[in-house]
């Protein structure tokens, strides 16, 4: 069991005891009598439950997070510049020793060898390489001098880190709970402060929201920043070629995906936005009770499929179907050769504007019902038909409510991935043809991380920028949808 | 200018505008109106009064069909206009709601400017031969709607700017666009301020001149104001309909009485 | 007074004939109804297209050709030793077991006087790459039966299940190097005497995925377990801290900028693309926490966070729809605000925040581009788990990775098995949701 667990469960021991025994405490000091007490003895337990486990699990949280960062900046530090080799990074360098360190630790956990031993290794007496590999633990290259006296580095400041976090914590829980013990007696106000715990609990939760967020910017910001060292950002913005390439020169710009991209969503929306949009109207101003009883719910379905069953419905079926009609030659229907693979920005994007039919239209159907009845009785009373009166007071009232529906469906075509993936192809190019394939942002994302790339390498890291890119682009989207939305509201209220 | 018109009985005979015989309103099974007959008279004010709820504003619906929007709203009987049956098969409730305007209980100008609130109803229906037959008509509109002085200058800025009053008074400009013979209004002034009122009430009196107005309004002092006939509607039942002057001064009817002396209510 | 403009004559017309202008607006009136109508029937068509295409291709998947052979266990070439020692028997590989086959498929062909020209060796061509593997598990479990004939039902090749269900026929299988008309006939004859037939196969419900040569092979088993791990840890997480921050959210946040962030943040989460929540996940749990690649645990703590937005909306929208005599009443007999909370709103609104997290479990079933950034795709996990821990830590796949993986292999037979475990997916979603509607209705109050 590793020292953590050990330390966790001991907390969680202790702040069970502390449970117990203030709440017996509080009733003695109390001279057996419950109704003295400020409050209920389950307050007192949970107060003094609260004070042990909750100040050090926090702290132990804390430093788990912070201790591999900070050791590893130590050691970064004495690993000295010119030991970098050619082609490589000191990310490359430091993910080696991270791994010699990992390894070393596994060969005294099998009992290989015994803790002295592996302090005293040499790389010029013991090949390093295949002690590691014998207990699973991969390394590139041969393990240089500099590399494991780094790593021994590592695992001596890890070992002190633990220790101390040891040191800090456990007195911490020890503390807190002599404390909130003693401090069970009748005149103490456990609830209330057991209710301000819950409320710190509370806000905690829901600043994670924020928390989320951060993380994911700066996650992609470290990482696109890491980028845009290796990569000037000129070529990323602006550069019209997107070729990696494992010898290193790669052409890495965004706008060929860009392009792949909104080609895809444009189609998307030729889709999903007239026939949404007409699927509310009918449903909202037209349909009688059953029909929309019936049809409403059986629409939202398509909301709810999965998007790995429309990227599989594109690439299985609707593709092939679009071949048979676009390709193919002379077995095809229009005898054409246009198109010659499944997979296109047509496929991708006849698909994905069905998957966002249901968003269109749920988010018109609200809209449209937004617009109160007495514009509709004042255009029926002059003697507009129910058509007239839609197309010409009921769209135009709600029409910046539609085109944030619009916006928001674009933001969610643009992210979407699964469909685009499966649907529409890996080459990246400025096209017209909607029967080509045509690659996208997400489809690049997903394939610069999971190849067998380095991780350091701009042609993966190229994935984060990719990534922050997305993100800003969407957000932005959402941001002025909501914007349009929220100033052209107060017109007919 | 208009108290003299309390006393005063019209002169001469005016036309049948419009005739209604047995009619019946259910709402599913709610038996809203009941065997409701009246002659409503051309180029007459004529004003439905009675408590809350006596269907005064059903029957009114009835009289150009918007009744028609609601699904569970059934009508029966006899509603002619210029001996038409509106509820004929043959008749387009499109083309009668052309010839039966309406003004509403609260002010309700689309978004959009004045100019195209009022010409809405034309365009529609194809008044218009061209642009300024179209100006033609607004300006005409707005005029007979007592607002034309206030607006000439700001003809494009939106219709929901204006004050309540002025709004109300587009709406009566928007509804009398389309040359209707009949105007229908439901209690177009229980949302205005008095000086509003005022307003609206004195355009009532000449909107007379050039068509038939029913009123439906809770203000038995409006409808002794404005109308030249009354009717007084409870629980669906009309209950009493002739000369304004004679249902407030000497009714017929004791439930008529009961409502004029503030009985009932 | 107003001005009056003389109006110009206007001739009566009746409200019994229709003029034309009239007409011609019904017929556009006419023609936009039926827009509408298209619209709703196309949307309607491209589900039942969808819903058809599904079962028709993935009902195949639930089907396996399967063999039926009498496998002479030969104590010569499985236990030389002659002392049925496990150990010594596991040392024959799967190579050594071939011969049985063979022997066994020339012996039912000779029994049933099948006339064919293959080698023996040729024969075995249409079993499964897995039969041989299946005889050597099943010796391993008994060695005390060697010696004897035991009767084994084998998967047939894929080449052959194929053929069996129309996939792969003799005209196309042109250069196939993995099946032959010869063996094609001999199958024929097989399926003819009735030891040759497709059945209802559990092992793609039950079973782990295969190798690239053994699509018969493969199943959707282990990738639930995946799945279902995540989804414990999404619950776990994301249950508790979502209705802490909706409780914090609607309760007792004071109404100031800081709220206003924490809303704003919410809503922009719920709408940011799925697959950053990939990249996050990448960068913050395996690259940063080093927490092992392709673990249920990390795709359950990325799922967590994509899952949070829904469930706090919805559980808002629940407290929210609690009314504030409830709230006053506790508070009219001297409950503190947090117990007034806790003890009365809460259980109110539980109905409503359990159908919003099954809800929000179901959507985050069917996620899959989170999950292809960490890694929970493309590995063969072959053993279901045998702990909690091992459970949540050990590499494994979930259920749309797996299909999506089967996609990627650009075989039709694993086109089929992908469609079939999207049947599985889809079985798991509808069920979820049909729970979550009957929740709803079953214990809605309506105040």
């Amino acid at each position: 069991m590793s020292t953590t667990s050990l330390l966790v469960i001991a907390i969680l021991i202790l702040a069970t005891l502390g449970y117990f025994l203030a709440g017996k405490r509080a009733i003695s000091t109390a001279g057996g009598d419950r109704r003295k007490l400020h409050s209920l003895p389950v307050y007192y337990g949970s107060n003094a439950a609260m004070f042990t486990a909750i100040p050090a699990l926090g702290v132990l949280l804390i430093w788990l997070l912070a201790q591999p960062m900070l050791v590893e900046r130590n050691v970064l530090s004495t690993i000295p510049d010119k030991f970098i080799p050619e082609g490589s990074s000191i990310g490359l360098v430091m993910s080696d020793v991270r791994r010699v360190a990992d390894g070393l630790e596994v060969v005294v956990s099998t009992g290989i060898l015994s803790q002295n031993e592996t302090l005293k290794l040499d790389t010029e007496q013991t090949d390093i390489r295949a002690l590691l590999a014998g207990v699973g633990a991969a390394v590139g290259s041969d393990v240089q001098p500099e590399v494991l006296e780094a790593a021994q580095n590592y695992r001596a400041q890890t070992k002190m880190g633990q220790l101390w976090m040891v040191l800090i914590v456990a007195p911490l829980a020890l503390f807190g709970f002599a404390l909130s013990v003693l401090a069970a007696k009748p005149t103490f106000r456990a609830r209330n402060t057991v209710e301000r715990g819950i409320l710190a609990l509370l806000v905690l939760a829901a600043s994670l929201a924020i928390l989320t967020t951060i993380g994911i910017v700066f996650s992609m910001l470290f990482e696109s920043i890491n980028f845009f060292k290796l990569h000037p950002w000129t070529d990323f913005f602006f550069g019209g070629l997107w070729a990696p390439n494992f010898r290193g020169d790669s052409d890495l710009s965004i706008l060929p995906l860009l392009w792949g991209t909104i080609y895809i969503s444009i189609i998307a929306l030729i889709v999903a936005v007239p026939v949404g949009l007409f699927a509310a109207i009918y449903l909202s101003e037209y349909a009688g009770p059953r029909v929309r009883a019936f049809a409403k719910p059986l629409l939202e379905i398509l909301a709810g499929i999965p998007t790995i069953v429309y990227g599989l419905f594109a690439l299985l079926t609707v593709g092939p179907a679009l071949v048979r009609v676009f390709g193919r030659g002379e077995e095809g229907l229009l005898g054409v050769e246009w198109m010659s693979g499944a997979t296109a920005v047509l496929t991708a994007g006849l698909v994905m504007g069905i998957m966002l039919i249901p968003f269109v239209s749920s988010l018109s159907d609200d809209i449209i019902n937004a617009v109160p009845q007495s514009l509709r009785d004042g255009s029926l009373g002059l003697g507009a038909t129910p058509s007239e009166t839609i197309r010409q007071v009921v769209l135009p009232a709600a029409l910046p409510g539609i085109v944030g529906a619009v916006l928001l469906a674009a933001s969610r075509a643009i992210g979407e991935t699964m469909i685009v993936v499966l649907g529409a192809g890996a080459i990246a190019k400025f096209s017209a043809n909607p029967l080509e394939a045509m690659t996208t942002i997400t489809t690049r994302i997903v394939s610069q991380l999971t190849g067998d790339t380095d991780f350091a390498s701009p042609e993966t890291l190229v994935a984060f920028a990719l990534g922050l890119t997305l993100f800003v682009l969407t957000l932005g989207l959402n941001v002025i949808a909501l914007y349009i939305v929220r100033k052209y509201r107060e017109q007919y209220d | 200018m208009n108290d003299k018109n309390i006393m005063e009985s019209h002169m001469g005979t005016t036309a049948i505008k419009i005739s209604a015989r047995d009619v019946q309103v259910y709402y599913g099974d709610n038996h809203a109106i009941k065997d409701v007959s009246i002659d409503i008279e051309d180029k007459t004010v004529t004003a439905f009064i009675g408590p809350s709820g006596c269907g005064k504003s059903t029957f009114l619906r009835c009289l150009n069909r918007m009744n028609d929007t609601i699904d569970i709203c059934k009508v029966t009987g006899e509603i002619l206009i210029d001996d038409e049956d509106i509820y004929d098969r043959r008749v387009d409730p499109v083309q009668l709601r052309a010839k039966v305007g309406m003004v509403f209980q609260k002010p309700n100008p689309f978004p959009k400017s004045i100019y195209d609130n009022v010409a809405y109803g034309p365009r529609i229906h194809g008044h218009a031969q061209n642009k300024a037959d179209l100006d033609d008509i607004v300006e005409r509109a707005l005029r007979r709607g007592a607002i034309w002085n206030e607006v000439k200058d700001r003809l494009q800025s939106p219709g929901t700017g204006l004050s309540g009053g002025q709004q109300q008074r587009l709406c009566i400009a928007r509804a009398v666009a389309t040359e209707p013979e009949v105007l229908l209004m439901d209690e177009p002034c229980s949302a205005l301020d008095p000086i509003a009122t005022a307003q609206v009430e004195e355009l009532i009196d000449e909107l007379r001149q050039s068509f038939s107005v029913v009123i439906v309004t809770h203000s038995m002092q409006q409808a002794a104001r404005v109308s030249q006939k009354t009717a007084f509607f409870h629980l669906g039942n009309m209950v009493e309909y002739g000369e304004t002057g004679q249902i407030f001064t000497t009714p017929q009817d004791p439930r008529t009485e009961s409502y004029i002396t503030g009985r009932i209510g | 007074m107003t001005d009056a403009i003389q109006k110009p004559e206007k001739k009566k017309s009746s409200l019994l004939l229709l003029d034309a202008r009239t007409r011609t607006r019904n017929a556009a009136e006419k023609r936009f109804k039926a827009y509408g109508m298209i619209a709703v029937a196309f949307g309607l068509l491209m589900l039942s297209i969808l819903v058809f295409n599904i079962v028709t291709r993935g009902a195949g998947a639930y089907q396996q050709t399967f063999i039926a052979l009498e496998v002479e266990l030969l104590a010569g070439k499985l236990d030389k030793k002659g002392n049925r020692d496990v150990d010594d028997l596991k040392k024959v590989s799967t190579f050594g077991y071939t011969p049985l086959l063979s022997n066994a498929l020339e012996a039912k062909v000779t029994e049933l006087g099948i006339k064919t020209d293959l080698k023996a060796k040729k024969m075995v061509g249409i079993l499964s790459k897995s039969a041989a593997a299946q005889v050597r598990d099943y010796v391993l479990n008994n060695p005390n039966k060697i010696g004897e004939t035991i009767g084994f039902e084998f998967l047939a090749s894929s080449r052959v299940d194929g053929y069996l269900k129309g996939r792969v026929s003799r005209d196309s299988i042109g250069n196939d190097k993995n099946i032959s008309p010869a063996q094609l006939d001999l199958v024929d004859a097989l399926k003819a005497e009735g030891f040759l037939a497709k059945r209802f196969n559990m092992s793609f419900i039950t079973g782990s995925d295969a190798s690239d040569a053994r699509p018969e092979a493969a199943g959707m088993g282990t990738s639930m377990i995946g799945s279902f791990f995540m989804m414990l840890v999404v619950l776990v997480l994301a249950l508790p801290i979502g209705v802490a921050a909706s409780i914090y959210l609607e309760e007792f946040a004071p109404k100031n900028w800081i709220t206003d962030i924490i809303e704003v943040n919410i809503s922009n989460l719920a709408a940011v693309p799925s697959i950053v929540f990939g990249i996050l996940g990448l960068a913050m749990f395996i690259n940063y926490m080093h927490l092992p690649n392709s673990a249920p645990l990390v795709g359950g703590l990325v799922l967590t966070l994509m899952t949070l937005p829904t469930i706090i909306i919805s559980t808002r929208a629940s407290l929210k729809a609690v009314p504030p005599s409830i709230r006053d009443a506790a508070l009219g007999v001297g409950a503190s605000k947090m117990q007034s909370v806790f003890h009365h709103v809460l259980p109110l609104a539980a109905p409503g925040i359990l159908t919003g997290t099954i809800i929000g479990l179901a959507q985050a079933l069917g996620e899959t581009a989170p999950l292809l950034l960490i890694g929970m795709v493309g590995f063969i996990a072959s053993n279901p788990p045998d702990s909690i821990a091992t459970g949540l830590l050990s590499p494994n796949s979930a259920m749309p990775a797996q299909v999506y993986e089967w996609a990627k292999r650009a075989d039709p037979a694993f086109y089929e098995r992908a469609w079939g475990g999207i049947i599985i997916l889809l079985v798991f979603l509808v069920t979820m949701n049909t729970i979550a509607v009957i929740l709803r209705r079953r214990f809605e109050r309506r105040w």
